[in-house]
């Protein structure tokens, strides 16, 4: 097993391309978007059923990498979070193919 | 007074009341997104296809290119008032005035589609051309809203971290509303009354059922809206939902005056200039302007002047439009 670090973003949905453009630019190999289905946060609840717009719901990106580049990615991202609503989370997890990530 | 009455009590407006009520009486009603979205669709298709149709039955006149003209004048000037009235009578800074006047200037299609049915059963002529306009009176407000809200202000070095110029520029062009409707509308158009016929009884007699159940989600999504949001906007803000339609409609009605339009078209035109976007505009402002707040822009036009034009604002806008056009 191979250490390897764990980059969940959960983001408005908006943004997520944004994000994603980071991530390429930044050398990951891969990552994968979730649909989120309701939440609360900064007093305000929103409900994927009820945002016609797309506007204010939310999306997790995950993706799993090397140290090197998910630290490259993360200086993107915290400046991309400055203007965007989203709350990003690292965490250390092995994996069984290191030569995936 | 009983065009009123009969667009108050018609069942597009009473499955709108339900399901407002339904969410401010926190019932776990809800329709599914997907479905929403399909429904938003077809309604869409449909009108675009209705106006393609008569506007193939219709050259475009020198009439109808200044009723053209008028709304795109209109979409670029509303927010300007807005954003003034909104500085001048509200706590919101600059950039959140900005992203609330835009969409004040862009227009509600559901608000339009409603107020087709309640020019037709007031047994008032519209033209097909109507649609063309509210597809381009989209757009224009989103444009006036990032001058006032960049002016003056450094822009950031580097700008947001991955964005992408070509990113805002496909959300405000190409967003889902203005391909389906100008698609439809050339579809419509090319079609002509002979090519319509046999999809209309797909897309002419089921609209009205349709759009009651999609009325009855948007009354769920403004209530919903409201209920979660309204703690976020002050009684000054509030007002602002309530009375800027009205200031909308009578600037538009104004420009009626001048304009050689018959009534329908007039009622229109003042609903267009009224309404208030919140489909394509809250996408764009999230991508141009992350820094406003939704829960600002979206309540308040959701939450407050779209169930005000359902309600009240479309018989005053009818009402209106048979005063200035004589």
């Amino acid at each position: 097993m191979h250490n390897r670090l764990r980059i969940e973003l959960i983001i408005e949905r908006m943004a997520y391309k944004r994000a994603c453009r980071i991530l390429e630019a930044s050398g990951v190999t891969g990552y994968t978007i979730l649909p989120a289905l309701a939440g609360f946060g900064g007093g305000n609840r929103w409900q994927r059923d009820t945002d016609i717009s797309s506007s204010v719901d939310m999306v997790v990106v995950v993706t799993i990498t090397d140290e090197e580049k998910g630290t490259t990615a993360l200086q993107e991202i915290e400046r991309l979070l400055g203007n965007h609503i989203g709350v990003v989370n690292v965490s250390d997890v092995r994996v069984l193919r290191a030569d995936r990530f | 007074m009983d065009v009123a009455i009969s667009t108050l009590l018609s069942p597009i407006i009473l499955f709108f009341l339900l399901g407002m009520g339904a969410a401010l009486l926190r019932s776990q009603m809800s329709i599914p997104e997907a479905f929403a979205k399909g429904l938003a669709i077809y309604l869409m298709m449909s009108i675009g296809l209705k106006g393609g149709v008569e506007m193939a039955k219709n050259p475009l006149t020198l009439d109808i290119g200044l009723s053209l003209l008028a709304g795109i004048f209109l979409s670029f000037a509303i927010p300007i008032l807005a954003f003034v009235l909104l500085r001048v009578t509200t706590k919101l800074d600059r950039t959140n005035a900005a992203a609330v006047s835009a969409h004040y200037g862009s227009i509600s299609i559901v608000t339009f589609v409603a107020a087709t049915e309640a020019v037709r059963l007031s047994g008032l002529d519209s033209s097909g051309h109507m649609v063309a306009i509210a597809a381009l009176m989209e757009t224009p407000a989103i444009i006036t809203a990032l001058i006032l809200a960049l002016r003056g202000r450094q822009p950031e070095p580097g700008g947001v971290a991955g964005s992408e110029r070509g990113e805002l520029v496909r959300e405000v062009a190409l967003n889902a509303s203005v391909v389906v409707l100008v698609g439809a509308l050339l579809i419509g158009w090319v079609a002509g009354e002979d090519g319509m016929e046999p999809i209309a009884p797909f897309f002419i007699a089921p609209f009205q059922g349709v759009l009651c159940l999609f009325l009855l989600d948007m009354g769920l999504n403004a209530g919903r809206g409201l209920r979660n949001g309204w703690r976020t906007l002050g009684t000054t803000t509030i007002g602002f939902g309530l009375y800027m339609p009205l200031i909308s409609a009578l600037v538009a009605g104004a420009i009626c005056l001048a304009l050689p339009i018959n009534t329908g078209d007039a009622a229109l035109l003042i609903t267009l200039a009224a309404s208030a976007s919140y489909i394509a505009v809250p996408a764009a402002m999230r991508l141009a302007l992350p820094q406003a707040q939704p829960s600002v822009y979206l309540t308040l036009s959701l939450g407050v002047t779209f169930p005000f034009n359902v309600t009240l604002g479309i018989p005053i806008y009818i009402y209106l439009a048979s005063l200035v056009t004589g």
